[in-house]
């Protein structure tokens, strides 16, 4: 699957093996113990709903087997939402023993999944996960009586920490040999009453003197003032951070590498193998396939993508984006999505596929059409985004500029008229903030490299293909008559010379391909920004078009496609015609 | 007794009654909870309240059936 983190490799699982459901509320740690236990390495976030679908490992203590599934997190067992529903099948299904996760910071409310997973005949061993956070807090919680009123073992840990997770493994491979007597069923009331007891007796909180700089942070991010200027703040350093670094790291290590080091080593092998004549050119000429091959995603692509996905694991693993999501949501309801969204829109400017993706959990179909087309539409993906700065970076910040603000508006626009024609209704927001959490290192590189050769693999293939396509149609002559076929459109209306034709096949294939090629010809400003915007709304790559075809219709899919291409031809056009109006003026 | 959606900052309410909501019940809020008002947001954005020792951002017009009393 293409740019797509999460890997669900389903497989047997009845042969002989101990099966181990890891099971809990949102957002209390499963696939980060999941990750440890198994080394399957599946995608933790700092919020609820990360894991959509069940993931499988293997995992071994002592002689004993076994595979343990890491269940999308929930708060009930009342098979309404899509994670539910996944839950309790897998609970139909059998097993022979629950890791049941606990946020030791929210015990109330853990334990109520907790009694509905008792009714089931699985045997349970609980997890009491976060308690250094519940310690930060001021929690206490006495885990021996804890265990007593459960009638089940309990085992404190810290997962991020891999404090007490093989213990958990061993207390449920022995577990898993006995048997179970199911609990009895309660009424809603019943049980919470009881949770309330159970609570009472188990948990103590001291009242802190001194409130710590992480709870002033995590109350003031919730308020709309500071919260909003804050989160402004944070986005721009954000931005900062992956213009600026990108920059730098280009010029500093990438260029230096890939221009000194390896395109030469490149040219040298090539020049002893392959005779001087046109099919060396075509490897490693100017423009040839191995140099522009290695230069284009290497150096120029990313940098930019390495430090976007940095900055964006780092907002996501501390907490912060269901706070933007909380300040979002007032202009996001106007579209017709809650403020949750932000979130899968976010990871839109790494890449749309999953973005359109991580749509899937809490969403009806109304507020994912609008995800997708807001993402097809107006989010360039971050390997687009570093083609821009390539290009207009060094030319001309208010083009830049002018581009995404152009962005941001046909977004709020196409969002709205989506919102208008199509029928059904969306969700409200009920939204669980977590705590602010200091990223785990561990978690965060793996979480990067992970995202980082996802990107490797999705982007090398396409992009290689796209310059080979490129560099075959320009030697035969193709793109001649292609560019004297849409000559009166791309001369004509848009006012770029027709070699950019180029970038118009190539961004079929991907988006940055839209961009690149006219960094190969001497364009004037008011042509850069038509470029610009251009490929800016030109076609959702070809990934994209494969997602939204999976996901929701082929019908949808060519829809967006003819939509987003109307537009680009449309604004590029209206924008050189009136631009040269101004300047003919002047 | 009032909506949620029109409560202050930083006072404490309890639930008098609240719409049959199947994620509202889930995530702890159900008839004489009680819990205090973090912040509201502008252009009808949500009322975030804090249960026990977490926020739950609630959408205004949830907010607005969600009927409540000072404590
Ligand atoms: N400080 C601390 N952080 C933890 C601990 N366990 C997990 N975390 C963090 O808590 C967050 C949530 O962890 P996940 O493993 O994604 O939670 P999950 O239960 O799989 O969540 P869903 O997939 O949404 O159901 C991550 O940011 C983890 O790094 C812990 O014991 N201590
Ligand atoms: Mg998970």
């Amino acid at each position: 699957m293409k740019c797509h983190s999460s890997h669900t490799n389903k497989r047997n699982i009845s042969d002989g093996k101990i099966k181990i459901l890891l099971m809990g509320n949102p957002n209390v740690g499963k696939s980060v113990i999941f990750s440890k236990l198994t080394g399957v390495h599946v995608n933790s976030s700092n919020y609820a709903g990360t894991t959509v679908d069940y993931t499988i490992g293997d995992v071994s203590f002592g002689r004993q087997c076994g595979v343990m599934i890491d269940v999308p997190g929930v708060y009930t067992l009342d098979a309404i939402s899509e994670a539910e529903k996944v839950a309790v099948n897998l609970l139909k299904e059998g097993a022979d023993v629950i890791v049941c996760v606990l946020d030791a910071t929210h015990l109330e409310r853990n334990l109520d999944l907790a009694f509905q997973l008792k009714e089931y005949d699985i045997p349970i061993v609980y997890s009491l996960n976060l308690v250094d956070v519940a310690k930060r807090q001021g929690i206490n919680i006495d885990v021996e009586k804890l265990s007593q009123e459960l009638g089940a073992p309990v085992i404190p840990t810290i997962a991020i920490k891999n404090k007490g997770l093989i213990e958990i493994l061993r207390a449920a491979m022995k577990l898993a040999e006995e048997e179970c007597v199911p609990g009895s069923k309660l009424t809603d009331e019943e049980r919470w009453d009881k949770i309330r007891d159970i609570v009472a007796k188990v948990q103590t909180r001291v009242q802190k003197k001194k409130v710590t700089f992480i709870e002033v942070l995590e109350d003031k991010t919730i308020q709309p003032w500071p919260g909003i200027p804050l989160a402004l703040l944070v986005l721009a350093i954000s931005l900062g951070v992956v213009v600026g670094g990108g920059k730098a790291l280009r010029a500093v290590v990438l260029l230096p590498l890939v221009k000194d080091i390896i395109q030469p080593a490149l040219t040298n092998l090539v020049s002893l193998v392959v005779p001087e004549g046109v099919f060396r050119n075509l490897l490693v000429g100017d423009y040839g396939i191995l140099v522009i091959g290695i230069e284009w995603p290497l150096a120029l692509i990313l940098p930019y993508v390495f430090l976007f996905y940095v900055v964006f694991s780092f907002l996501e693993d501390s907490g912060y984006m269901p706070r933007i999501a909380v300040l979002a949501d007032g202009v996001l309801r106007r579209m017709g999505i809650h403020g949750g969204n932000i979130i899968p829109l976010m990871l839109g400017y790494g890449c749309a596929v999953p973005a359109i993706l991580g749509s899937r959990v809490a969403n009806s179909y109304k507020e994912r059409i609008i995800i997708a087309a807001l993402v097809s539409f107006a989010i360039p993906c971050a390997s687009q985004s570093a083609a821009f700065f390539a290009l207009l970076g060094d030319r001309s910040i208010p083009a830049l500029v002018f581009v995404y603000l152009l962005s941001v508006l046909v977004g709020l626009a196409v969002g709205t008229i989506v919102n208008r024609i199509v029928p059904g209704k969306s969700q409200p927001m009920l939204l669980e903030v977590p705590n602010l959490l200091w990223p785990d290192k561990d978690a965060f590189k793996k979480k990067i490299k992970l995202r980082m050769k996802n990107f490797l693999i999705d982007a090398e293939g396409p992009m290689m293909i796209g310059i080979v396509v490129a560099s075959v149609i320009a030697e035969t002559g193709i793109l001649n008559e292609f560019s004297k076929l849409i000559e009166p459109l791309v001369e004509g209306w848009l006012g770029l010379p027709k070699e950019a034709s180029l970038s118009l096949l190539l961004g079929i294939i991907r988006r940055e391909l839209a961009v690149l090629p006219l960094l190969e010809l001497d364009l004037n400003m008011l042509q850069l920004v038509v470029g610009s915007v251009i490929a800016l709304f030109y076609l959702p790559c070809l990934s994209v078009f494969g997602v939204l075809t999976k996901e929701f219709s082929l019908k949808v899919s060519l829809l967006i496609v003819v939509a987003t291409t109307t537009t680009a031809f449309l604004f590029g056009g209206v924008i050189n015609q009136v631009g040269r109006l101004i300047l003919g003026a002047m | 007794m009032m909506p949620l959606a029109f409560g202050n900052k930083r006072s404490k309410y309890r639930v008098v009654k609240l719409p049959d909501s199947h994620l509202l019940k889930a995530l702890g809020l159900r008839k004489g909870t009680e819990f205090t008002l973090e912040s509201k947001h502008p252009f009808k954005g949500p009322v975030v309240v804090k249960v026990g020792c977490r926020c739950i951002a609630i959408d205004y017009d949830v907010a607005r059936d969600i009927l409540v009393e000072e404590v």
